[in-house]
């Protein structure tokens, strides 16, 4: 792998020059408490010290809503509508949503690979940023707190710029032209990549790794957390279209006016919403409230092949996200027997 | 599900456009989409006043588009008509599928006492009723929610039945759509008394997208999956009183069964 340095300073002309190659996203703060990646107008309102964006990356390949094909039923015909070959570029983003955007590559790019999701994801750029937890983080026991495989760039804090790590061809390729802006690796800038490395270790809630709790869950499906915690969920599905590993999706026909035409859309559908488990005569594989919210502690922590790790990549933000403020590291932690780190 | 399959083709499905208790909004709104011309074009209608003084009352109908509350005896016999002539009734906006803000007595004052309260003992020409939901009387076909609905969705209403399929009803809060939008969440960040959780989605959180906390104008939502108790729970922790909760919750949401029984699951019973 290769690694090289940049300064503050040349981190933000690095970013202007990236704007010239495509359509630059960032976390930019929107509010009070929340970030969201946002188009980069002014370089300097890229936010480097956040903790998770409102909407997941997984929106710039797998977008909320996007028309599949249109129909004309009189001609009996259908034109697919694939998404342009766009450059999109992604600054900022932390390891648990870039292993989020290789779970999510397992379930579109398997072999029947998603069109619509391919084109967009083989134009994408994802550029890494190193990241300190907070409380809701808990990526460590997902066993992915440092990502080795799924960015181009990543970008590592140092005291006086970044360490940046080159993941891929199309990484070699960000760096070879714009050399001018980058310089090479001290013993001091690795020593320091160690150092932050190790005080993230430490600001951790939870230490070890929850390989065995997709197990517990099975083991202990009429847990009571499940009824208690059930009671208090607004069913509002915050928490699945906040996941950065969700992919449920749901496909409609929307007709024109004129009686033979339309669209087929395909949007985000959430497991936490009646019609999920709604199939033909009305039966519901999902009833109950507490079974929609039961059905997502199993889903999340089911166990991906491709990424060797469990669904949830632990980034917080149902939890973060959740208007009724359900706990669900707590929730998973009572279930699993895990106990937080004494301080 | 009653659909118009047999008219694909060339036949114009006949279409009525009628307002009970309300106040217009919901076919003014339907008078002024940007395709209202195509819609014309592709229909045919037979009772529309805002359109046409040629509108007839009642008319013999594929589909009835019904706004307004039934807030007088008129209006009951209105409706039962329009129900007898037409063979799909769809239940438009806040007032035809929840009963309206005009509802916000229900099951606190009776008829008789608001009568009182707002007329004395003036007589008016018409037999007032408590307001109710048009399928407190009538079976109702399809339901667009919204107060007015929005304009793709009296389109999609429209273009489904002209195509031969019918419009699926919402099932999901505001709240969902609210996030999809990434708006920042305001009842997390500041409390504030926001029901996109328990609203019937489609506006796309058009209130809290300018930091308005939603009022609930779309009405609950439906297949009882509203759950006020939850969101009850949350106003609580949050400083909330009980009746300033159930206040909010019933004006567009007054006719809910379940509501008393679930803000009384979190609050207790009487204040």
């Amino acid at each position: 792998m290769r690694y090289v340095k940049i300064s503050p300073e040349n981190t933000y002309e690095f970013l202007s020059r990236l704007k010239g190659m495509g359509t630059l996203y960032a976390p930019s703060k929107i509010s009070e408490q929340f970030y969201d990646f946002q188009e980069v107008d002014d370089v300097k309102d890229v936010e480097f010290d956040y903790h998770r964006t409102i909407r997941p990356p997984r929106r710039f390949f797998y977008p909320v809503e996007e028309t599949m094909f249109t129909f004309d039923t009189h001609k009996v015909e259908l034109k697919e509508k694939l998404p342009r070959k766009e450059r999109v570029i992604l600054f900022g983003v932390h390891n648990c949503d870039i292993v989020a955007l290789r779970i999510m590559d397992a379930e579109f790019l398997d072999e029947q690979p998603d069109p619509y999701y391919q084109i967009r994801r083989q134009n994408g750029i994802i550029i890494g940023l190193s990241c300190m937890p907070d409380e809701y983080c808990f990526c460590n026991v997902r066993r992915i707190e440092f990502v080795d495989a799924g960015f181009d760039l990543f970008f590592h804090e140092l005291p006086d710029g970044f360490l940046v790590r080159v993941g891929t061809v199309t990484g070699h390729k960000l760096i070879d032209p714009n050399m001018d802006l980058f310089s090479e690796v001290s013993k001091k800038d690795v020593d320091n990549i160690s150092e932050f490395e190790r005080k993230k270790a430490d600001a951790f809630k939870v230490k070890g790794n929850w390989d065995d709790l997709r197990y517990l869950l099975e083991l202990r499906m009429d847990h009571p957390m499940y009824e208690r915690e059930a009671d208090k969920c607004l069913g509002c599905g915050n928490c699945t279209l906040t996941c950065p590993t969700c992919r449920c999706y749901d496909v409609k026909d929307k007709p024109s006016i004129d009686g033979r035409t339309g669209e087929r859309i395909r949007f985000w559908d959430s497991c936490q919403f009646r019609t999920h488990g709604l199939v033909a005569g009305g039966h519901n594989f999902r009833e109950t409230k507490q079974d929609r919210f039961y059905n997502r502690y199993q889903c999340k922590n089911a166990y991906c092949p491709e990424t060797t790790t469990a669904y949830c990549v632990g980034c917080g933000r149902c939890t973060y996200f959740c208007p009724a403020d359900i706990q669900f590291r707590s929730n998973l932690m009572e279930i699993g027997g895990y106990q937080e780190v004494k301080k | 599900m009653v659909t118009l399959a047999e008219c694909l083709g060339d036949c114009k499905p006949k279409i009525g456009v009628y307002a009970l208790t309300s106040c217009y909004g919901c076919q003014l709104m339907l008078a002024t989409v940007q395709k209202i011309l195509d819609i014309a074009k592709n229909v045919s209608f037979e009772s529309f006043y805002m359109l046409s003084s040629e509108s007839r009352m009642p008319a013999d109908v594929d589909i009835a588009f019904v706004e307004g509350s039934v807030s007088t005896e008129k209006d009951l016999e209105e409706l039962m008509e329009i129900r007898k002539h037409s063979r799909i009734v769809v239940a438009m906006g806040a007032c035809a599928v929840n009963g309206g803000v005009q509802s916000w007595s229900e099951g606190e004052k009776t008829c008789d006492e608001l009568h009182k309260a707002v007329y004395g003992d003036e007589k008016i020409d018409m037999k007032p009723l408590q307001a109710t939901p048009i399928d407190k009387h009538v079976e109702v076909d399809y339901y667009i929610h919204g107060c007015p609905p929005e304009e793709d969705e009296l389109m999609y209403s429209i273009s489904t039945f002209l195509f031969g399929t019918f419009p699926e009803r919402v099932d999901y809060p505001v709240c969902a759509e609210c996030r999809l939008k990434g708006n920042p969440c305001i009842l997390i960040e500041r409390g504030a008394p926001c029901l996109g959780p328990v609203t019937t989605a489609g506006c796309d959180a058009r209130c809290i997208s300018f930091d308005t906390p939603c009022v609930g104008c779309r009405g609950p939502v439906p297949f009882d999956t509203a759950w006020f108790d939850s969101l009850a729970m949350v106003f609580k922790k949050k400083g909330l009183s009980k009746d300033y909760v159930r206040d909010r919750m019933r004006i567009f949401g007054a006719h809910e069964d379940k509501l008393d029984e679930m803000l009384d699951k979190i609050y207790g019973g009487n204040e």
